[in-house]
């Protein structure tokens, strides 16, 4: 039966067809349309007319503060979701029983059982001044007043922490499990401490499953702004309302979509400097640890302590 | 994205080096595509255009269906109930929260939608006629218009009714906490002077370019719908720069839950919102409802029929059908807005419903109420309305 073989690629058909029709033809869309303008109150774009205007109307003092808000929540929430994160994917992966973490998979998915918007308004409930979390605290008297959290940004945190947590966790769950124990063994043979095998090979090894879930959170949360408009009130001010309000009650789509296009663009560009930033901050552990196959380069500056040999 | 990894060299057989070089840009690709879905959450909507005309209901028999497409919550499920009873459609609902929102979907569908009936704001229809959304009534099959208060019938959008007909209105007032605001509020002027004061901090305006815009513009006596760009800038620079500062938040429904939790002291909300609202809190008492003066909103929902709607003749029936006297009362009772039936607010303290002030007002406060518009200045207060919000948010 080896007549016929399908070419390797036919694997990603689907994957390219979907993208090709879910993802580049609405962006080449919107780019479109960014080009254009909105043609009279009653239409919502037109294109007869191609410029660059839309941009320079997008490039608003409203749009810099507004963004820089929403990179705030983005950095801080995915930063508390890493810290909070990480932890628990390791223990789950490598010191809870094995015949245990099918089970503390599912509690970790538990949350999505239920709608998105309901657990954000659920949050609403708790933490309203009346509600029964700040009635509980004044009455033990952990707090004088009311509980003055919801419509904050500390709300903000917690709620975009509690949507986001397992997105962080799952690909760091399998990251650490599929480090597997022959490298910590063999690391801890030759001399290295919990600490050290932790921070030099699982770690490193366990990178692609933090980028991962850097991204998996941070880029959804840069266009959530449910949970900052449920709990952050007028501080959840997030620049994907920005966008909804010029198609949907300005129904100006060209600005709409220069305003789309130039978010696109600076989140690429964050998500660029973070990398680059992570990248100027490791390289001199990477240099100092470089693993040099055969021969060493003659101009190569070998770190003495060549007994330390990483990944 | 690129990663920087070192070179590896590997020296392996000729089929597994294949295999090998494979997965490396198998996971390349992989790669590639989160970010690209990564960056691609905005995604684009389908250019608009007109739609055909749809076909006219004669009075045939009724389809065995009926699709609404209404705001949330908006019709007494009894009253549904008991239409699919009598007459035999099944009704099927689903809701949007924005005109905009309707407008984009019936556009995007060019007349295959596959809805019935819409509810418009009144404001918005002369825009949906124009496009071709709406398909023109027969009035003959909706006799119960003569239940209709003439008041609410052939208003400034749709003067003959050939395209809709009042399903409810309401207007634009606040609501304050007594036990914090002890003073008497009565005005737009008091409202915004409050929410800098008392309520500053906790307090929440509509989440709407026009009501927004609307608050300042009834306080300081100017149309709310003005195109001047002296009031706008005006206006822009007080919600900016000295209103924003105090705002909590931008809820439109805080009958919903700010109200009966108590979250704020002072929040610009809808009449029959509020309403709901104090009903359902644990302490009634403390809440104080103002219709405030010298001027304000009145808006109006319409039951409008779409452009090729499958069931047109099922359509007719349930206008018709909410528009009988005992129906009509039903759904205000459950939605708390006044349905614009003839002799319904006398029907409304017969059957003892509560805090009827909040559904029904006076001629003279009547006389108070502006009707919005869609034009030129629209873009201009969604402007203000974005930069409040960044504002209220620093």
């Amino acid at each position: 039966m080896r007549s016929f073989r399908m070419p390797r690629f036919a694997l990603a058909i689907p994957a390219w067809a979907w993208l090709l029709v879910f993802f580049v033809a609405p962006v080449a869309m919107v780019v479109w349309f960014s080009f254009g303008y909105k043609p009279g109150i009653f239409g919502t774009h037109a294109n007869d007319v191609l410029s660059f205007d839309r941009y320079l109307e997008a490039l608003s003092p409203t749009f810099f503060q507004t963004f820089t808000n929403t990179l705030w929540i983005g950095i801080a929430g995915t930063a508390i979701c890493l810290v909070v994160g990480l932890p628990v994917a390791y223990w789950m992966a490598v010191k809870a029983p094995p015949s245990r973490r099918g089970l503390l998979l599912a509690l970790v998915m538990v949350p999505f059982w239920t709608n998105f918007l309901v657990r954000t308004i659920g949050w609403q409930v708790i933490l309203a001044p009346e509600g029964w979390l700040s009635t509980a605290l004044q009455s033990v008297g952990i707090i004088g007043g009311p509980l003055d959290l919801l419509y904050t940004r500390g709300a903000v945190l917690l709620g975009v922490v509690y949507n986001y947590l397992p997105l962080m966790i799952l690909p760091l769950f399998v990251a650490f499990d599929r480090v597997g124990d022959p490298l910590r063994e063999a690391s801890k043979d030759l001399g290295a401490g919990k600490a050290r095998t932790f921070v030099r090979i699982t770690l490193p090894l366990a990178r692609p499953g933090v980028i991962a879930g850097v991204l998996l959170v941070f880029i959804p949360l840069m266009g959530d702004y449910i949970t900052a408009t449920v709990l952050g009130g007028a501080k959840g001010n997030m620049v994907g309302q920005l966008v909804a309000s010029q198609f949907q009650t300005a129904q100006n789509w060209a600005l709409g979509s220069a305003m789309a296009v130039l978010l696109i663009l600076v989140i690429m560009l964050t998500v660029a400097i973070g990398g680059l930033l992570v990248w100027l901050v490791t390289l001199p552990f990477r240099l100092q640890n470089r693993l040099v196959l055969g021969e060493p380069e003659p101009a190569a500056s070998v770190a003495p302590r060549s007994q330390e040999v990483a990944a | 994205m690129s990663e920087n990894r070192p070179h590896v060299r590997i020296l392996a057989s000729t089929s597994a080096a294949k295999i090998i070089s494979s997965e490396l840009s198998r996971r390349r690709f992989l790669s590639f595509a989160a970010a690209a879905g990564a960056t691609g959450l905005l995604a684009a909507c389908s250019p608009g255009g007109a739609t055909g005309t749809a076909p006219r209901a004669t009075g045939g028999e009724l389809e065995s269906d009926l699709s609404i497409y209404t705001w949330g919550d908006y019709d007494a499920p009894d009253v549904l109930a008991a239409f699919t009873d009598e007459l035999g459609p099944k009704i099927t609902l689903d809701s949007f929260g924005s005109n905009e929102e309707l407008i984009s979907k019936l556009v995007a569908a060019k007349g295959t939608s596959g809805y019935d009936i819409v509810v418009p704001t009144g404001v918005f229809i002369p825009q949906m006629i124009e496009n071709g959304l709406l398909s023109e009534l027969n009035l003959d099959l909706i006799p119960n218009l003569e239940y209709m208060d003439p008041a609410f019938l052939g208003r400034a959008w749709d003067p003959q009714n050939a395209y809709s007909i009042c399903k409810a209105w309401g207007t634009t007032g606040f609501v304050y906490d007594k036990t914090v605001i002890t003073r008497e509020l009565t005005t737009w002027a008091d409202f915004l002077d409050a929410a800098q004061n008392e309520a500053s901090g906790r307090m929440s305006v509509l989440d709407d370019p026009g009501d927004l815009t609307g608050a300042y513009f009834w306080a300081n006596g100017i149309d709310w719908n003005t195109t001047d760009e002296d009031e706008l800038a005006a206006a822009e620079d007080f919600l900016v720069n000295t209103l924003a500062p105090n705002i909590a938040a931008f809820d439109s429904y805080p009958g919903g839950s700010a109200i009966p939790q108590g979250t704020h002291v002072l929040m610009q909300s809808w009449n029959g919102d509020s309403r709901l609202g104090i009903l359902e809190s644990p302490d009634p008492d403390r809440w104080q409802w103002v219709f405030p003066g010298p001027e304000t909103e009145i808006w109006m929902d319409n039951w409008a029929i779409a452009a090729g709607a499958p069931n047109p003749e099922a359509a007719h029936a349930f206008i018709n059908y909410v528009l009988e006297p005992e129906n009509s009362l039903a759904e205000l009772d459950y939605i708390g807005y006044h349905t614009g039936a003839t002799g319904i607010e006398q029907a409304a303290a017969d059957a003892g419903l509560p805090m009827l002030d909040l559904v029904f007002f006076t001629p003279e406060q009547i006389d108070t109420m502006r009707e919005g518009e869609v034009n030129e200045a629209q873009q201009r207060r969604v402007d203000i309305w974005n930069k409040t919000k960044a504002a209220a948010g620093a």
